[in-house]
């Protein structure tokens, strides 16, 4: 039996940077990366907007990419079926086993969706199903897009010439990331055409090879390594109605049911499409909390990722954090002795800064992948002692692109604190959005949507922890060169 | 009761065409006159700005830039005047473009972080290449491309090699020795360097840990904001003897400028010690006009701690400066397919201006050794002076002026009446005056957030950018700057410069 001082399974973006980490600190270290598909991401154009705020396209290459940067590196195409922690032994479908010293599940989460076997409801995750999604769109007229975070904004944003029922369970757009003032701001974007991407944009390169026929064909639900940032750009994402933009919004509802054709006709109800033809018959409706009653093509649900633990529940006992991830702790380690885990499969068990939470983005795993490499390393060389968390985990940080605007989300934004707190907002209509939250007078969390220049600036007061009350509201006066003021 | 404008006007006093005193009395406790640099463009401004205030009670927090050198003339210690060069804005504690210098040997003189910055030795460097325009315009793109496509965590001629800790603590004591030996640096670059790109005082166990780890992720990145790299072009020559010496020949003659400071790592010292020295202030007895003056007596353990930690900040952002240059070298090399030699891309000159410089200045005919805060201001020596280059002994030490990215960039050189006017100190580039955003409602946005203070959410709102046509003209732009110090006698004009490629990191 073949062993190796580290082991990673998952071949997204946590899987790869922690690898990567450990390959780079330690030349000379045996490690092998396990993934159920062939398409491993690399990051390329990595640009560094300011200390926090990374931005980068995420390219997928084959295999022979990274195997060729490190010479001591293994990739494997295999597919786990069985995890012996306590002999530290890995198990694959193709009756191989290999022991690990240290191991780290990067195996990330997967969409929830409202129906697993209804053939009409689609979740995206990664190429192959945004594919999927392409393909099914190309020949539709309406769908309905349940889901109010990141990837339902982005999916409305980037579908054309299809119309869009869009059903969210809040009283705003985006909660996710945004407060009502930001939603409305928005809101008066979605009906416009999608725009041309602005020129200055990084080049994006998304490569597709070609899928190897082998073992996980028969895997099903396996999936690839998550999209990154600017998946949809220079992807077709066009319907066949002749209106480039129809967006219809639903609030306050959750999906009651979803009803084939024919269940539906049964029902007899009197629908509710925004095509007023009643002789329209979809291949599925959906049934929503206020009564309401959408025909379309199809469904895309948005809803939310479920981490993918299952595999590993079923040999041994992970604890578990709140919200089904395997949880860890300051040095990303399971409950289990040598197991670590990062990225979506994850869950924060350290006691969190202050200004930092967890979200499953491509950034956040790029950053844990990072670490955990750091830590295992530290473990494997007995320096645990001397490890300290990257200082990205100081400060939650993301930045985004919005209906073709660039949004910027610093510290503890969101919209529950902000009732909490003092807010100052400044907002230019159709050119930009600002909104700083003030707890004790000092920076807590921010918004920027648009080309504000002020991410920098505003990271840095978060980060020193000026008292800025003296300044109220003219903190934000755009007549005086904030950035210059705290330089 | 507040004074009125008029009343304020009484303390100002003209002093010449370019200059005005700022009487004592303008605001208590003044140990000496302020002084400020202007033409009559920034003259009005500067006057519109303090009746701005006066009228409105202030200007939401943010004090004009007269009575911020007026503060800092009240400040222990402070020798000779306070300076206001003629870019001086509202920033936090001192205004940048104040330049303020006290007696190191005075026990009671102070020494404060407001008075350096929060991006300790922001500066600017100056590559120059014996390229022309025309060679550099069909490659620009590629060229700006090749410069920043890959922004590395450390820097390295095979790509990218993360910076462990170690690095880290030797960048912060040896500065620009430590990109010498690292090989990303020339020796030639440490001669054209101010202080040779290394404070000696520097102690990295004087710099706490979360402004290390601040620091380690971002060693060789440019930053955002008004940090940045640009190609050039030489649009001007004003003194074709001192730009001969720098090797600057002809117009259109290609440089690189490049613009950036210490980023997080020096915020977190400046914030740091802003802290410290706040709780030794009630000991030691020191007051201030302005609680963003902060500061510590110069000989005390907080004083002390902090120049020591701000020189290892100095070092870090020259060895940050010296990684963007080595990029730049290769970047040119392998657009022309040449070598940085071949191209002759050496560098001209390295300049801080938010930095605190212990110097030897003679007053009233007496030498004297001075803690000079420049923030905002860059060292401009005259010529002869034994500090800078060899080949800039007969000229004087260049300065650079970086303009707002995107406008144009200047470079000077330091005079004798410098010296004595403002301890050799000029201005850093352009500013813009406070003003009173006209308010403006838009009855739609205003109904939303109605709805959220309905809902209990505490919202104050600031009034949205205007446009071109209606934005206040409050910019102190460049030219108006060095064209001032240069009619005042503290700096000579020598180079202008263009910009043909910007790169932003």
């Amino acid at each position: 039996m073949q062993k190796y001082q580290f082991v990673v399974i998952g071949g997204g973006i946590a899987g790869v940077t922690c690898v990567e980490s450990i390959a780079t600190f330690h030349p000379e270290a045996q490690i092998l990366l396990l993934t159920g598909t062939p398409l491993i991401k690399a990051i390329t154009n990595y640009v560094k907007v300011s200390k926090f705020l990374e931005e980068f396209d995420i390219e997928e290459k084959p295999f022979s990419y990274l195997a060729e940067q490190y010479p001591n590196l293994t990739i494997q195409n295999k597919v786990v079926t069985r995890l012996d922690t306590d002999r530290q032994v890995i198990f694959c479908m193709d009756n191989t086993q290999m022991q690990y010293d240290q191991l780290c599940i990067c195996t990330g989460a997967r969409p929830k969706l409202l129906s697993e076997t209804n053939p009409y409801v689609l979740g995206i995750r990664d190429t192959e199903t945004v594919e999927s999604f392409q393909k099914k769109l190309s020949t539709a007229k309406q769908i309905v897009i349940i889901g109010n975070g990141g990837i339902a904004t982005e999916l409305v944003y980037e579908v054309e010439h299809c119309s869009v029922i869009w059903a969210v369970k809040d009283p705003h757009i985006s909660t996710t990331f945004f407060d009502e003032a930001a939603a409305r701001f928005f809101l008066e974007r979605i009906q416009l055409a999608k725009e041309k991407q602005k020129l200055n944009e990084k080049r994006q390169k998304y490569e597709t090879t070609d899928r190897l026929a082998s073992a996980q064909s028969s895997t099903g639900n396996l999936c690839g390594g998550a999209l990154g940032p600017d998946w949809a750009a220079e992807r077709s994402m066009k319907g066949t109605s002749p209106q480039p933009r129809q967006v219809h919004i639903e609030y306050e509802v959750e999906v009651k049911s979803i009803l084939t054709s024919d269940e539906y006709q049964e029902r007899k109800l009197s629908t509710n499409t925004v095509q007023s033809s009643n002789e329209v018959q979809w291949p599925v409706y959906v049934e929503l909390t206020n009564g309401k009653i959408f025909g379309c093509d199809f469904v895309m649900s948005a809803i939310g990722v479920a981490p993918n633990v299952e595999l590993f529940l079923k040999s041994t006992n992970f604890t578990l954090g709140a919200d089904g991830g395997l949880l860890v702790d300051a040095n990303m380690r399971t409950s289990v002795k040598n197991v670590f885990a990062c990225g979506d499969v994850c869950t924060a068990g350290w006691e969190l800064a202050e200004h930092w939470f967890q979200m499953r983005l491509w950034s956040q795993a790029r950053q844990m992948g990072h670490y955990a490499g750091k830590c295992m390393l530290a473990y494997a060389n007995n320096e645990q002692d001397s490890l300290t968390m990257d200082f990205c985990f100081e400060l939650f940080a993301h930045t985004t692109k919005f209906f073709n605007m660039k949004v910027v989300l610093l510290g503890k934004y969101h919209e529950n604190d902000m009732k909490k707190y003092e807010n100052l907002i400044r907002m230019t209509p159709g050119e930009e959005y600002i909104r700083v939250t003030l707890k004790d007078g000092r920076v807590h969390g921010c918004v920027f949507i648009g080309d504000t220049e002020l991410e920098e600036t505003f990271e840095n007061l978060i980060l020193n922890q000026i008292d800025v009350s003296a300044f109220g509201e003219t903190l934000l006066d755009p007549n005086i060169d904030i950035a210059d003021y705290f330089d | 009761m507040p004074r009125t404008y008029e009343e304020e006007l009484k303390y100002i006093e003209r002093i010449n065409s370019h200059c005005w005193r700022i009487k004592k009395g303008f605001v208590p406790n003044m140990n000496v006159e302020g002084v400020f640099y202007v033409n009559n463009h920034l003259e009005k401004l500067m006057f519109e700005e303090l009746e701005t205030a006066s009228k409105f009670g202030g200007i939401g927090g943010f004090l004009p830039g007269m009575k911020q050198i007026a503060n800092v003339a009240a400040l222990p210690g402070i020798v000779g005047k306070s300076v206001g060069l003629p870019d001086v804005h509202s920033g936090y504690g001192f205004a940048i473009g104040n330049m303020a210098a006290f007696d190191y040997n005075d026990p009671k003189a102070i020494v404060s972080p407001g008075g350096v910055g929060f991006d300790i030795n922001c500066g600017v460097r100056l590559l120059r290449t014996n390229l022309t325009e025309k060679d550099v315009q069909p490659m620009k793109e590629q060229l700006a491309q090749s410069m920043f496509d890959h922004i590395p965590v450390g820097v390295g001629s095979k790509g990218v090699i993360p910076m462990n800790a170690k690095d880290l603590e030797e960048a912060l004591e040896m500065g620009m020795d430590w990109s010498l030996r690292e090989g990303y640096s020339w020796a030639e670059d440490k001669e054209h360097c101010e202080e040779y790109g290394r404070m000696l005082q520097a102690d990295p166990t004087k710099v706490s840990q979360r402004a290390k780890k601040r620091g380690l992720p971002q060693l060789g990145t440019l930053g955002a904001g008004n940090h940045y790299a640009e190609i050039q072009v030489v649009d001007e020559i004003y003194d074709r003897f001192a730009a001969g010496k720098m090797g600057i020949d002809f117009k259109g003659q290609v440089c690189v400028m490049i613009h950036c400071g210490s980023r997080g790592l020096g915020h977190q010292v400046a914030t740091d010690s802003l802290v410290a020295m706040e709780k030794a202030m009630k000991r030691d007895q020191i007051q201030t006009n302005d609680r963003q003056l902060a500061c510590a007596l110069i000989q005390s353990p907080e004083g002390q701690d902090y120049l020591k930690g701000m020189c290892a900040a100095a070092n870090y952002a020259w060895v940050n400066r010296s990684s963007m240059t080595f990029l730049a070298r290769q970047a040119f090399a392998r657009c022309f397919n040449s070598t940085p030699d071949d191209l002759d891309m050496h560098l001209i000159y390295d300049v801080s201006h938010n930095i605190a410089k212990v110097e030897e200045h003679i007053i009233d005919g007496r030498q004297k050794t001075l803690l000079v805060h420049r923030k905002g201001a860059t060292r401009a020596f005259p010529p002869h002076h034994p500090l800078i280059p060899v080949d800039y002994q007969i000229t004087g030490q260049p300065v650079l002026i970086g303009g707002t990215m995107g406008t144009c960039s200047y470079v000077l050189t330091g005079t004798e009446q410098g010296m004595q006017e403002t301890f050799g100190s000029t201005c850093h580039g352009a500013g813009r005056a406070l003003s009173r955003a006209k308010s403006r409602r838009n009855l739609n946005w205003y109904e939303v957030l109605d709805e959220l203070k309905e809902k209990g959410i505490a919202i104050r709102v600031a009034s949205p950018k205007l446009v071109q046509e209606e934005a206040p003209d409050s910019y102190k732009n460049v030219t108006d700057v060095v064209e001032t110090c240069h009619a005042a006698g503290i700096s000579k004009l020598c180079v202008k410069l263009r910009p043909v490629a910007v790169i932003k990191g």
